[in-house]
């Protein structure tokens, strides 16, 4: 009896386990047929402009994105497409980045994402190479392509393969914002113009307490954290310096861009301002919470924490200014684009509310009200900018004034997330201080590290 | 003749009856069984496959790498990192957890007034959330306005960046896993019978022998269950990390990195599906050894009496 239990239970058990690994080693199933023709057509050349979709027709938009303070944005104006298109519904979900990133990972491969998704091109680069984002339609390509509109920068930022790929809605730049009572306090008329003249106001704006320890820090600097911003925050430093994070090899190819005399500097910036001078502390609060509640003097960060402050330390005397320059002069310029995906059924409808966004009605009240930079160069600003006058570090042009941004290529997460841990683990690192040899060891082994991802994403090529 | 035949007959329907009874009881665990392997059993047969893929969320249709994925864990410096954390944390944390368990249990097991309330309070970490927890820690250990650095400053410490250094963010899971080892340890010394314990004192015996002689040798099955229980849980600790080193003031990634950490990581964040499913699997492995050596070394000395 027990044999005949114990067969009956194998034979099933058997089943199911060759049946699953057959599943396993199963390729892909191939789009449902409802979804075949918009996934055909995310591969043919774009087609020319439709129009929208007809007035009597229902249509239910969804759009996703990674920014949940841009929520607000998108309800504001998707209240004002639903009044000039009552049979258009739209529905909005954001969520946050790395969260965000992960669903966007499950969904895309299955075309269950939203019809309309909110994101940067670094982080979309994978499936753009996947071919699982359709590129821009031909109407839409030549909205964005229109002189003037988006910079040099941002249009080759959204080109791959000669093919262009999202919409860009808003962009983060960095600036310096600075504490005009702690500045006062110090003696200090005017905010720091070069790297040099930042590290010293720091130390002469740090305050610490009768047991010598650091209470208010002189530039608060990202030491510490999950995840890529550490290594971002470092390229703030490290680019003015003549350095960056992958460099150009031509042809498509990449090697690290700090294995020299800026990332070495750039290094030394951060353990000086830690173990050196002292003008900033592993022990004290950082980022925007801490220029926010008065324990730090100075900061780079982006635009939207000028609406953080707005929110939360509204009395809070500051202003802003363009990141102080050293060997080269320049920000960081992150767009964050509109794309819409292969799951769309309206795809013509979702282009037309993604452009409708674009209005400069709606690009002032995203900058007044949500604080990220509009990515369109077109528009006039200066209303807003008059109110809050903190937004014109942020848009403000000079030629000598550069933009630099994330490369687009697939591993670069990867690249900066491993060496924000390797700088992580150097700023805690007493023995660096005043060690050159340390810091270029340091140095050398975390470009090896970069060197070895692009190498295995088949992206490495030795750098003249 | 007929008395055997009829024996026979009876038997062949005992028989059969046997047979529908244990067809019905097989059909009746059907459903869940069915539900397990697909749940449980299928997601783990799945990744075994997967380990021997270079497949990525973004491109299902994957090529078939052998044993490279393995072949490159072990020249992985961040692996090996995270194998390295884990099982220092999970050593320190079983023999930790186990033993402040048991002595609280052995002080709990005793009649005396707010007993029940002491065992709630000590059970109490165990149903809160994880990721509840970790917060809360997060805000203990802020280093500007964190609840441990100001009862420090009173002894005139200066504030430190806790959840910079990994050995205090390691610790914060201790004490949640303190209350189930100790209610389970308090279940197997309230199973052993008062007699025993009773005879032993009218033979002189103190509370250390009592406890060294009767209460342990007792609660050898309970002990080894907590520990490999405890060791399990060492080695799939992920929630607290994930949020502790969360923010600008977050741990260190590499300094608390662990092995699921490291999963997560290449699996959701690198989308590197294939490589992370060839750490999960040694994981599993790793795990799987622990438990039998576990289960072996106590068999092994209760055969020795």
């Amino acid at each position: 009896m027990k044999r005949v239990e114990r067969v009956a239970l194998s034979a099933i058990a058997l089943l199911l386990v060759a049946s699953m690994i057959l599943s396993a080693c199963a390729p892909a199933p191939a789009p449902a047929p409802a979804q075949q023709p918009a996934a055909a057509a995310a591969t043919k050349a774009p087609e020319a402009a439709k129009p929208a979709a007809p007035s009597d027709k229902p249509v239910t938009l969804s759009l996703w994105g990674g920014f949940p303070e841009m929520e607000p944005f998108y309800k504001h104006v998707a209240e004002a497409y639903t009044k000039e298109h009552p049979n258009v519904k739209i529905e909005i979900l954001t969520h946050p980045l790395r969260e965000f990133e992960q669903k966007l990972s499950a969904t895309i491969p299955s075309d269950t994402a939203a019809d309309i998704i909110e994101i940067s091109m670094y982080a979309n680069q994978k499936f753009i190479e996947a071919d699982l984002i359709p590129e821009l339609p031909a109407n839409v390509k030549a909205f964005m392509e229109e002189k003037g509109r988006y910079s040099d920068f941002l249009q080759s930022n959204n080109t791959y393969k000669g093919k262009k790929y999202g919409l860009p809605l808003f962009v983060g730049r960095t600036a310096l914002f600075w504490n005009k009572d702690m500045f006062k306090e110090a003696g200090l008329s005017a905010p720091p113009k070069t790297q040099q003249e930042m590290a010293d106001f720091a130390k002469k704006l740090a305050k610490a307490d009768a047991a010598g320890t650091l209470t208010r820090a002189g530039h608060s600097l990202r030491l510490s954290g999950q995840g890529s911003g550490v290594a971002e925050k470092w390229w703030f430093i490290l680019w003015p310096l003549g350095g960056t994070i992958v460099k150009d090899a031509g042809n498509g190819k990449y090697c690290a861009g700090y294995n020299n005399d800026a990332g070495k500097q750039a290094l030394k910036f951060y353990v000086d301002a830690v173990h050196v001078d002292k003008y900033d502390s592993h022990a004290l609060k950082h980022d925007a919470e801490a220029f926010e509640l008065g324990l730090a003097a100075m900061l780079l960060r982006e635009s939207w924490v000028i609406g953080d402050i707005a929110k939360k330390a509204p009395n809070l005397n500051y202003d802003t200014a363009p990141v102080p320059s050293a060997a080269q002069w320049g920000r960081i310029t992150n767009p964050v684009n509109l794309y819409v995906t292969r799951a769309a059924k309206n795809p013509e409808v979702a282009w037309d509310f993604a452009q409708f966004m674009m209005k400069p009605e709606h690009m002032n009240w995203l900058l007044e009200n949500v604080g990220w930079l509009p990515a369109r160069g077109d528009i006039d600003l200066s209303a807003v900018l008059a109110k809050i006058p903190q937004f014109k570090a942020f848009v403000m042009s000079d030629p000598n004034y550069k933009e630099f941004g994330y490369p687009v290529i697939a591993p670069f997460d990867e690249i900066m997330t491993k060496l924000a841990e390797r700088l992580v683990t150097a700023y805690l690192d007493k023995s660096l201080a005043n060690n050159p040899d340390g810091i270029a060891k340091t140095i050398e082994a975390a470009a090896n590290e970069t060197n070895e991802i692009l190498k295995k994403a088949g992206l490495y090529a030795e750098c003249k | 003749m007929t008395a055997t035949s009829l024996s026979r007959t009876g038997s062949l329907g005992e028989r059969l009856a046997t047979i529908v009874a244990r067809l019905f009881h097989i059909n009746r665990k059907l459903p869940i069984l069915l539900i397990y392997l697909y749940l449980r059993v299928g997601p783990i047969l799945t990744n075994f496959v997967y380990s021997f893929y270079n497949s990525s969320v973004a491109n299902p249709r994957a090529n078939f790498a052998g044993l490279d994925n393995y072949i490159a864990l072990f020249g992985d410096r961040l692996f090996i990192i995270s194998l390295r954390n884990t099982t220092l944390f999970a050593i320190s944390l079983t023999v930790f957890s186990v033993s402040i368990a048991l002595l609280l249990a052995v002080l709990l097991s005793g009649k005396f007034r707010l007993g029940g309330a002491y065992e709630a309070i000590y059970f109490l970490p165990v149903i809160t959330p994880m990721v509840a927890v970790a917060v809360v820690w997060k805000w203990i250990y802020d280093p500007t306005y964190g609840l441990l650095n100001f009862f420090l400053s009173w002894f005139g410490i200066k504030p430190v960046a806790w959840l910079v250094y990994p050995d205090t963010a390691f610790w914060a899971i201790v004490w949640k896993l303190i209350g189930y080892n100790m209610l389970i340890f308090l279940v197997g010394i309230r199973d052993i019978p008062e007699t025993y314990f009773e005879a032993a004192k009218i033979d002189g015996a103190g509370s250390g022998q009592i406890f060294r002689f009767i209460t342990l040798p007792l609660l050898r099955p309970i002990l080894v269950f907590v520990t490999v229980i405890s060791t399990i849980n060492a080695y799939n600790v992920f929630t607290q990390i994930f949020v502790m080193t969360s923010g600008p003031q977050g741990a260190p990634g590499n300094a608390v990195r662990t092995l699921v950490f490291d999963i997560y990581e290449n699996a959701f964040r690198y989308f590197k599906t294939g490589y992370a499913a060839s750490e999960a699997v040694m994981l599993f492995l790793i795990v799987l050894a622990l438990t039998l050596v576990q289960f072996g070394v106590t068999r092994q000395r209760d055969a020795n009496g």
